[in-house]
């Protein structure tokens, strides 16, 4: 066989005894969010969000407990959560980087930017530099056309990136790095 | 025509290293909340009233007129929705991003008095999931008006309270179609929906909503303080007012600037941004989904009627892409279609299968390995897709549809010079049935 065959039934993230959605974030949902809609699925964006923001992925046991406390199911949660592109299903680097990859900064130069990024780091679109530290994104539109090319960091925005000069950004990162700081 | 200095921008200094956030105590020193609390004293159809003969239009791509959308209200139907489009993800676009990075409260006075005049019973801004910081402003400035009553308490004469939330999306460009964002809010994907029924009829939560953009708010306080007259006394006839242009691409300095509707777009360039880096080519005028603007359309005046008379969809979000001599028209066309083959929902065929098959043509004609019959079959595939064609449910296709074809028509040439020279000998390479 040319292919692996992967077992689909086995959840692709590890489980684990202590739940997910924490106290934290189910006192957070029931009290902060739950009144603001008419419906409890409504809360679904805001929780995954407090769950990237705590994990920086969403693991398939979180979408199950999502599903317990929105009282909808686990399909419709997983139907709505994986059509969003900034939650994520598998962990990544400490440190997301979206690079830019429509037209203002196309034209203002974000390809050099990105294969000087490829070229350094030895990744491709989405993947981990092996020391498990940044994670490349090429996306669509930040709305930064006026700073093009642009990035964000865990959401800090980055204006008129050089290849060189965002290298450097990008090497001088802090390898210790608080999680919270995922943008989310 | 009589535009006297910014109105939407009037408290953000152009110059950069000045600009800083304007919090509550700032906004009411310069004027702010007046507009509210002269909303407060008025009949709910007064304000309607004022809105409607103020000509205003949506800011958010379509125009459509701000204050008949609100009488499509039913009557007696409650609670009421106002979702606020705060969505702004068409490429080209950021107005709205930077008139509230720096003035979060002209969008919540906005919410205020359009919350007055309705009946709104909770206001939901609708914030795109990257603008992570700007997210927080708004979060910020929300909570100094909850604190001083703008708020959380009930309209006068009723018991409806208005309520204000923000709600974060997560990176999903179809969420800025008014029925997507609806069903982003409600936590699920954010599909589009068929319409009827319309949102003002059963909306959110099939509930009544109205869905305005940012700009489209944030121009209330000054109609409502100075009058429809004030405002219609900007622009030309059928585009009154300001408006927030953002300027981007090969343009010497870009960034955000407020000129009067029908402004040709050549004056916008030079008098505020600096003129064209190099000689102009082509631009984007109210982000890619509007098609783009020739090289002889350098004086496109930029108002709701520039569709038809310039062979492009509409004013879009009048925010303007500069290309000069240097772009590679052909690349442009397949970063534009790869956009809308990466951001179609998956909905309807004629969007999904589409887009993603002219971006493969575009890719192998930009690569030379094109064939003389691709360009008709490009321009095919793009006219097939789109609510005007009918076969699609939103507006998304219609963006793919306008991009291929103003490009292909308006810059035919560059495409037939990348087309593989043996494939083209002895056959006629057509955009259309017309001869290239």
């Amino acid at each position: 066989m040319a292919w692996i065959v992967q077992n689909r039934l086995q959840p692709y993230t590890p489980t684990r005894s202590e739940p997910y959605i924490t106290e934290k974030i189910r006192k957070e949902i029931e009290e902060k969010y739950f009144p603001r809609y008419p419906t409890k699925r409504a809360a679904l964006l805001p929780l995954f969000h407090l769950i990237m923001h705590e994990y920086g992925f969403i693991a398939a046991q979180a979408i199950d407990e999502a599903a317990t406390l929105l009282g909808i199911s686990a399909s419709e949660v997983q139907d709505a959560a994986t059509f969003y592109e900034e939650f994520r299903f598998e962990p990544s680097g400490k440190y997301v980087v979206n690079v830019c990859r429509s037209i203002a900064c196309e034209l203002c130069g974000h390809e050099k930017v990105l294969a000087k990024i490829k070229e350094i780091f030895g990744i491709e679109n989405f993947e981990t530099t092996e020391d498990g530290l940044i994670t490349l994104f090429e996306v669509e539109c930040l709305g930064l056309c006026e700073f093009a090319p642009a990035a964000l960091i865990n959401g800090e925005r980055q204006c008129n990136l050089t290849p060189d000069g965002f290298v450097e950004t990008l090497k001088k990162l802090p390898k210790e790095v608080a999680p919270h700081d995922n943008g989310h | 025509m009589a535009f006297n200095g910014p109105i939407l921008l009037k408290r953000i200094p152009d110059e950069a290293s000045q600009r800083k956030l304007i919090r509550y105590d700032d906004y009411v020193a310069s004027g702010g909340y007046k507009a509210y609390n002269q909303a407060l004293a008025m009949k709910p159809e007064d304000i309607i009233n004022v809105v409607k003969d103020s000509g205003l239009r949506g800011r958010g791509g379509a125009g459509f007129p701000c204050g008949v959308k609100w009488t499509f209200l039913p009557k007696d139907i409650f609670p009421r929705y106002l979702a606020v489009n705060y969505d702004e993800s068409e490429p080209c676009t950021f107005k709205d991003r930077y008139l509230c990075e720096y003035d979060p409260h002209v969008l919540l006075e906005g919410i205020a008095i359009a919350g007055i005049a309705n009946r709104i019973s909770a206001s939901y801004i609708f914030i795109r999931g990257e603008y992570h910081t700007q997210a927080k402003i708004l979060e910020e400035a929300l909570k100094e008006a909850y604190e001083k009553g703008i708020f959380g308490k009930a309209y006068p004469g009723t018991d409806i309270v208005h309520h204000c939330y923000v709600h974060r999306g997560a990176g999903a460009y179809i969420c800025g179609e008014e029925t997507g964002l609806l069903e982003a809010l409600e936590g699920k994907r954010g599909w589009p929906r068929i319409k009827p029924p319309f949102p003002a009829v059963a909306g959110a939560f099939a509930k009544p909503t109205i869905i305005n953009n940012v700009e489209t708010l944030a121009c209330l306080p000054y109609i409502v303080e100075n009058g429809a007259a004030a405002f219609k006394a900007m622009g030309t006839p059928t585009s009154s007012g300001p408006k927030l242009m953002g300027v981007s691409g090969h343009v010497n300095k870009p960034g955000v600037y407020e000129e009067e509707l029908g402004i040709p777009m050549g004056k916008l360039i030079e008098k505020y941004a600096g003129g064209v880096k190099g000689k102009y080519k082509a631009a984007f005028h109210g982000g890619i989904s509007m098609g783009v603007l020739g090289t002889n359309q350098y004086d496109a005046p930029l108002d709701f009627d520039i569709g038809k008379a310039f062979g492009v969809l509409g004013l879009g979000t009048a925010c303007v892409t500069v290309m000069n001599e240097s772009t590679d028209m052909v690349k442009v066309a397949r970063n534009c279609v790869r956009f809308y083959a990466h951001e179609s929902c998956g909905q309807c065929t004629p969007c999904r299968e589409g887009s993603a098959w002219a971006y493969k043509m575009l890719n192998r004609i930009c690569d030379g390995r094109g064939k003389a019959k691709d360009l008709d079959l490009l321009l095919e595939i793009g006219l097939a897709q789109g609510i005007m064609p009918g076969t699609t449910i939103c507006g998304l296709a219609d963006g793919t549809n306008w991009v291929i074809k103003t490009i292909l028509q308006k810059f035919p040439e560059e495409f037939k010079a990348k087309i593989k020279a043996e494939s083209v000998q002895g056959v006629d390479v057509t955009v259309g049935g017309v001869k290239v």
